[in-house]
């Protein structure tokens, strides 16, 4: 299994992260993270629940090259992370990363188009593909609207699109599920899936809710002791959602 | 004889000098020479609104001239002026004319002020000298309100001075000049060699039918010239012969009058002439005199009648496109004289600064197609109206 | 798609959608920025054109001569003519007779003008002032060298009302004379006053034979004009007194005249920008705040500092340009209306009877660009600063407003600006302006702007914690919006201080312009009250050269019935030094036994009776002792007799009327040294029982009575303060667009508070506040903002009227006041400004609830 998933990554998705004893403390010395390891293969989705004040989004920030870890380095490709400046590990984040918010962030006085284009027009890239994305999660022909006129599922919608429109390799989805009712919950979460998968991407997405978690790969939770696999049942009841995403679109 | 007589005439005469004047007045032009303009004026004594104009004396008939007294100035009069003019030889042997003088007018400024810069009387001076190697007049001017020891004409003897121009008779009778013009200078002595010249009848000059159209007019001929002069940072010794006329007067020129022709010349013999005619505006003579004196002293006078004067060959001035004719016959009584220029361009063209135009040059003259003499002549009023 | 394309796009799509959905912000800082530049480079223009016109009309009357020869008094003997006429290197020497004649007839409506006749000697004036040659009438040439004629330049005939043939009537001394007006000009500049006579007529008619103002001397060519300047004042000193004088010296002196005005008003023009410097810093600061998560956001997705920075300066740079711009565009058309409707003279006094062109000046344009732009950057440059090196994690989430905003506001460089403002007040003038002093109100102004969120943080906190702690639980409504504004004001001390910077500066401005007027009026009141105890007043025409009453004319005017004293004054004018302008000597009779009952002595003085036996006491005004160094005790000789007399200065006097100096001497000792019997002024007491109406029926009786002119203390006191008020009329205009720009600050700052506080409402609407109730937290805080602000403006605003009135006034103008302080007006102005402010409060914040509730607690932006 590990094996072929390595092959895939190597066919068409070289990216790899790697946590090497990862240790945080907050401000106020309050110790979050210690000595956590982790692998993310490529074309890997995984999930991260754990309790309120775990260092949940500090691990977000830490991947994502906002923070620095106290000890230990995280590593991209190969690349340490605290070993780049802030403009390379900012070109780096443009290029490799995507994010979602669970507060949608999505600037109020650009066109939805717009703000899918952010990412393209960061990276010096065509902004063709911000009216595919539009199109992929299902807001065709509304690009020239404004964020306020959408509801929160729209937005995050937008956001989807927008942390995906310029291919990164890795999308970071901090509670994204988290403003909106379970319902439409559970569409943008299954939208989310499929467009990770089908841009080739890595996914972490961290959350409380034990159905969003279900939407990936594997689920880990996040505890004092460090990052361990969901027990077997929740695993079942992820691994059934996440076929059930899969399955009726892309075959 | 002289462009100032141009003063002592009524309005229209010059037509188109005057309109040169005007137009040139509305230009922003340097106005040095403004004074032209004012002696033109001085006479029209007519349109003058003053308190208490001055009075003048009248020129008459039985009035014997005195000299030296006579030599001097007659503050009296409206105008007087002394005009020395004459052929000069370099080193070379080459020929040069030139001309100086100084005019006074008087205004119609109140006596009664007190002030030592009120403008009684204005001195004025021209200098020009002519040279056929140049083909051109090198002329200049000056003027300014007589006072302060700086600008004066006095009484006695000739003595007048315009800042460092001057004019000064010696008590031997010799003059004295000085003019340092702005492209030349003259230093010259004039020397006496026969006693002056009364005009016409005793210094009693007419100018004109009515009788108050007069002058007093005396000439001083055959004035032997040594001197240097400097051009172009270059002195060279000078001599010569000159003649200078000194004339005043307070009358009026006729009205009919457009411009006159004069000539004054020293004969080979010893002789001088003076001769000139006032033309009318019909083209007509107004005026004309004629008198010659012998080395002997005899007085010859010619009658307006006697004395014709007829154009030979013209020249047309390319700056004032005004036609002069250069050569001239004059007929007196019996004998005839031709006047034959040094060089056809010697117009005194100062529209530039003072608007006056006249043709003044040396001539050589001849009597009954024999070479007589050399002398000056003056054309005035042939400067067409300028139309703008 | 190209590299700069997508990145110049991107920029756009920020700046644009920032600029639509703020367009008040945008607006208030753009009006702010052009407000400072407009009215900066409009005075500049106006104070250029006046100047230049002034000065060219100057020149214009000395030609173009190599060097002048002039007295120390108004004219002087024409026996040096010939002299210098007939000088081995002189060319031409031009006499010149320049008097300033009174117009007879009312002098208060032509404001006691005179009229500036020159007589020129045409031959060789059309060489030296080709410009200044009469036109004579086509048929009447020779009037230009007549007796009774005058010729007048357009303007002059303008201001007269009379044309070409018309008499012209003048006064000299107690007579009347008539001439005729003979032409035009050939070239007077537009605006300009004057009259060409002969010379000779002028002596005569004007009745100063024998005398000339000045002699111009074009030197021959090649000769050393310094060498011969030299050479010239040594052969003139056995002479007597001359001044020798450059065409430099003449522009110097011009300069002089007016340069401490221009300076003051091209600082009060700073001023207006500098206050627009705090605008757009917190317009910048506060829209840089607003979006910390929008910027967060962006560098979350890949934009580096670099370009982060990049695109706040990029805001920054537009704005700027777009308001200088504007502010030039406006400032032009403002001046050019200005010098075509009210002439060059700002009511300084110091450019009348000129008609100035604008004309567009590309390097001024060039500096108030760059200075509008430099100030609109310099504005963003620590914002952007901020925002770019935020982390942009923490900076996601709300509540960090203050914390960004706390590193702007370090207590040092305040305390560093104040420090080095109370230095400069004790540094002496250089080039007799007070640059210092102005440096010195500059760095108090930001210096107490910088220290201001101490301040609010300081006073708020207490008056929070004062407040809560007396508040009992069943007070409710009214304190509970208190309690909420104070709150906010003391926890966030840094925005409302931000709000506050237009406020602070435009009220301090306001309150120290309005203690110097109100010192400086008051003064001025005080001391014409001083300097005019007579019942009532005479005088002779106008002007420094008017001729004045003879002897028995004063004989005459002794003997009318009811005086029980007259006092006779003669002033002239003396010059003592090139460079400068002239300055007035003043001959009346002063009480020995006490001169302060004459003159408004300052303090310094030596009591007559401890004068050296034998010496002739003067006393100076302020002026002097600035100008000239003449200090009490000082021995001095005046040039006004040969040789020229001694005097010992007993004492200095205040003078507001003339900023170049005088000297006042007894008139016993002036008339003994000069002999020049004729006096100007008379001041009259009536005996009781007497009526000013019947002692001015009996003088107009008198054969030159009608010559005479009448004031009574109060009408001189009234025309004085007028002349006064309209002087600070521009000064006025200056407060009222500060003021605009303060008040557009607080518009701006508060929108773009209440829009970032969307969320903060949202959630008081939840728990039950009105409306109405938010509306009404606004207006306190405004109120309560604006009222520290008019506190700490006024103490601000005090210390600089201290370097206004004791420092920038003595050493621009030269005359010391008292300090007043009108406490009605300045009141009155707070609350206003306070009422402006809550109002503007609330305007601003009305757009922030109207919007749904729900939504707004939802919305992170």
């Amino acid at each position: 299994m590990v094996a072929y998933r390595a092959a895939c990554g190597a066919e068409f998705n070289r990216f790899m992260l790697e946590l090497r004893h990862i240790g945080k403390a907050y401000a106020s010395g309050r110790q979050v993270l210690a000595d956590l390891s982790y692998t993310l293969d490529a074309g890997e989705y995984v999930a991260i629940m754990g309790e309120s004040g775990v260092g949940k989004s500090t691990l977000l920030n830490l991947i994502a090259g906002l923070d620095i870890p106290d000890t230990g380095e995280i590593l991209i490709n190969g690349t340490t992370m605290s070993s780049l400046s802030d403009d390379a590990a900012t070109r780096l984040r443009r290029k490799e990363f995507g994010f979602i918010f669970q507060a949608f962030h999505i600037l109020p006085h650009l066109t939805l188009s717009q703000n899918i284009a952010l990412p393209l027009l960061l990276n010096d890239a065509s902004t063709e593909r911000a009216e595919q994305m539009l199109e992929a999660v299902g807001l065709r022909g509304r690009g020239s609207h404004f964020p306020r006129q959408l509801s929160g599922g729209e937005l995050q919608r937008v956001a989807i699109a927008r942390a995906l429109v310029h291919s990164p390799k890795l999308i970071l989805a901090d509670e994204p599920t988290g403003n909106l009712d379970p319902d439409t919950a559970h569409d943008i979460l299954m939208l989310m899936r499929r467009e990770i998968k089908a841009n080739g991407a890595s996914g972490i997405i961290v959350t409380h809710s034990r159905a969003a978690a279900a939407t990936a790969d594997r689920v880990l939770v996040l505890t004092k002791q460090g990052l361990h696999p969901l027990v077997p049942a929740d695993a079942a009841d992820a691994a059934h959602a996440a076929n059930a995403a899969d399955s009726p679109q892309r075959g | 004889m002289h462009i100032l007589k141009c003063c002592s005439t009524h309005t229209d005469f010059f037509p188109g000098y005057w309109r040169s004047i005007f137009q040139l007045m509305r230009r922003p032009i340097p106005l040095q020479g403004l004074f032209v303009t004012f002696f033109v004026v001085t006479c029209f004594a007519a349109t003058c609104v003053f308190a208490t104009p001055p009075r003048f004396s009248p020129v008459v008939r039985d009035m014997p001239l005195t000299f030296p007294h006579d030599f001097g100035d007659h503050p009296s009069f409206r105008n007087e002026w002394w005009y020395a003019t004459g052929w000069l030889e370099t080193p070379e042997k080459k020929p040069l004319g030139f001309q100086i003088t100084f005019f006074r007018v008087a205004t119609e400024h109140d006596r009664t002020n007190p002030s030592r810069f009120a403008p009684q009387h204005l001195i004025i001076a021209h200098a020009a000298l002519s040279d056929p190697a140049a083909g051109k007049l090198l002329h200049d001017q000056k003027s300014a309100r007589e006072g302060f020891g700086l600008a004066y004409t006095k009484e006695g003897n000739t003595d007048v001075k315009l800042g460092d121009w001057y004019l000064v008779r010696e008590e031997n009778g010799r003059y004295q000049t000085s003019i340092k013009a702005e492209d030349f200078m003259l230093h010259l002595s004039l020397t006496p060699t026969q006693p002056p010249m009364l005009q016409d009848i005793n210094g009693f000059s007419r100018k004109g039918p009515r009788p108050e159209q007069a002058s007093y007019y005396y000439s001083e001929p055959q004035l032997q010239v040594s001197g240097t002069v400097t051009r172009t940072g270059k002195e060279i010794a000078v001599s010569g012969v000159a003649w200078l006329d000194h004339e005043w007067s307070t009358a009026y020129l006729d009205p009919a009058a457009d411009g006159w022709d004069w000539v004054g010349a020293n004969l080979d013999d010893g002789s001088s002439l003076m001769a000139f005619r006032i033309r009318g505006k019909d083209g007509g003579k107004v005026w004309a005199y004629a008198g010659i004196r012998d080395p002997s002293g005899r007085f010859t006078k010619f009658e307006p009648e006697q004395v014709t004067f007829e154009p030979q060959r013209t020249w047309r001035s390319p700056l004032t496109n005004a036609t002069y004719p250069v050569e001239m016959q004059i007929t007196t009584g019996s004998t005839v004289w031709l006047l034959t220029p040094l060089q056809d361009d010697q117009e005194l063209d100062s529209r530039q600064s003072t608007g006056a135009v006249y043709w003044e040059g040396a001539v050589t003259v001849t009597r009954d197609g024999e070479p007589a003499g050399r002398g000056y002549y003056e054309m005035t009023g042939y400067v067409e109206p300028l139309e703008l | 798609m190209t590299k700069p394309l997508n990145k110049g796009m991107l920029s756009r799509w920020l700046l644009s959608g920032e600029w639509r959905t703020h367009r008040v912000q945008l607006a208030a800082a753009i009006i702010a920025i052009a407000l400072g530049v407009a009215l900066g480079f409009a005075i500049h223009l106006i104070n250029t054109a006046a100047f230049n016109e002034f000065s060219a009309a100057a020149k214009s009357l000395s030609g173009q001569s190599d060097l002048q020869v002039r007295g120390p008094q108004v004219t002087f003997d024409e026996s040096l003519y010939p002299v210098l006429a007939q000088h081995r290197d002189v060319e031409l020497a031009n006499p010149v007779l320049e008097l300033d004649v009174a117009i007879p007839g009312n002098s208060q409506e032509r404001n006691n003008a005179t009229l500036k006749i020159l007589g020129l000697d045409i031959f060789h004036a059309s060489v030296m002032t080709p410009d200044l040659i009469g036109i004579p009438a086509e048929e009447k040439l020779f009037d230009i060298l007549a007796d009774d004629a005058i010729f007048l330049s357009p303007a002059a005939m303008e201001w007269l009302g009379v044309k070409q043939g018309d008499p012209l009537q003048l006064r000299v001394g107690t007579q009347t004379i008539t001439l005729r007006i003979a032409g035009g000009l050939t070239r007077a500049r537009a605006g300009q006053r004057i009259g060409v006579m002969d010379i000779g007529a002028a002596q005569w008619r004007l009745q100063r034979v024998g005398q000339l103002s000045r002699i111009e001397l074009k030197l021959l060519p090649g000769v050393d004009r310094a060498a011969f300047k030299t050479k010239l004042e040594q052969e003139l000193e056995l002479r007597g007194q001359y001044l020798v004088t450059e065409p430099a010296n003449e522009e110097t002196r011009v300069a002089n005249m007016s340069r401490a005005y221009r300076v003051n008003l091209n600082m009060l023009a700073m001023v207006a920008l500098f206050t627009g410097t705090f605008l757009v810093f917190s317009t910048q600061a506060l829209s840089v705040v607003r979006r910390r998560h929008q910027f967060a956001l962006l560098r979350v997705l890949g934009l580096t500092r670099r370009q982060l920075l990049g695109q706040v300066l990029f805001e920054g740079t537009a704005l700027g340009a777009i308001g200088s711009l504007t502010g030039l565009a406006l400032g032009y058309v403002t001046a050019a209306t200005a010098l075509h409707y009210f002439g060059g003279d700002l009511g300084g006094g110091f450019f009348t009877g000129i008609k100035p062109d604008v004309h567009f000046d590309l390097l001024a344009a060039s500096v108030f660009f760059i200075l509008g732009l430099g100030i609109t950057l310099l504005g963003s440059a620590a914002p952007a600063w901020e925002a770019a090196t935020a982390n942009p994690a923490p900076a996601l989430k709300s509540g960090s407003e203050d914390i960004a905003l706390s590193k702007l506001a370090t207590p040092w460089p305040g305390l560093i600006c104040l420090v080095s403002g109370i230095v400069f007040t004790q540094l002496p003038p250089i080039f007799d302006l007070p640059i210092f002093g102005y440096l010195a109100i500059a760095q108090l102004l930001t210096g107490g702007i910088i220290l201001m969120p101490r301040f609010a943080a300081l006073v708020f906190s207490v008056a929070s914690s004062t407040l809560s702690s007396r508040t009992s639980p069943a007070q409710v409504a009214a304190p509970a919006l208190t309690t909420l504004a104070l709150a906010r004001l003391a926890n966030a001390p840094n925005q409302a201080a931000i709000a506050l910077g237009g406020v602070l500066a435009s009220f301090t401005l306001i309150v120290a312009m309005a203690i110097m007027v109100s010192s400086f009026r008051v003064s001025v009141d005080d001391w014409l009250k001083h300097v005019l105890p007579a019942d009532l007043y005479l005088r002779t025409g106008t002007g420094g050269d008017a001729r004045g009453l003879t002897p028995a004319e004063t004989k005459a005017l002794e003997a009318i019935p009811g005086l029980a004293r007259v006092d006779f004054l003669r002033s002239s004018q003396l010059a003592l030094d090139p460079d400068r302008p002239s300055i007035a000597l003043i001959a009346r009779p002063i009480d020995m036994t006490d001169p302060g009952n004459t003159l408004p002595m300052t303090g310094e003085a030596i009591s007559p009776p401890l004068l050296p036996e034998g010496t002739m006491p003067i006393w100076v005004s302020e002026a002097m002792v600035d100008l000239y160094g003449y200090t009490p005790g000082k021995r001095v000789t005046l040039p006004i007799a040969t040789p020229a007399p001694s005097f010992v200065i007993a004492g200095v006097w205040r003078d507001y009327g003339r900023q170049f100096g005088a000297i006042q001497m007894q008139l016993a000792d002036y008339q003994a040294l000069t002999g020049d019997r004729l006096v100007n002024d008379a001041a009259l007491w009536l005996q009781n029982g007497t009526t000013s109406e019947q002692v001015i029926a009996s003088m107009r009786r008198l054969p030159f009575g009608d010559a005479l002119d009448f004031s009574e203390p109060g009408q001189i006191r009234s025309l004085s303060l007028n002349i006064f008020d309209r002087s600070f009329a521009v000064t006025y205009l200056l407060e009222g667009v500060a003021v605009v720009i303060g008040l557009l600050g607080v518009a701006a700052s508060f929108s773009a508070q209440a829009l970032a506080r969307t969320r903060e409402f949202g959630m008081l609407r939840h728990i039950g506040m009105t409306r109405r109730q938010i509306l009404g937290m606004l207006a306190v805080e405004g109120g309560l903002l604006t009222a520290l602000g008019a506190v700490l403006g006024f103490v601000l605003g005090w210390c600089i009227s201290l370097i206004l009135v004791f420092i920038v006034n003595p050493q621009s103008f030269h005359w010391t006041m008292q300090l007043n302080l009108p406490w009605k007006g300045l009141l009155a102005v707070a609350l206003i400004l306070m009422a402006s402010a809550s109002m503007t409060a609330v305007a601003s914040g009305r757009h922030a609830v109207s919007g749904n509730a729900v939504r707004a607690v939802r919305e992170d932006w």
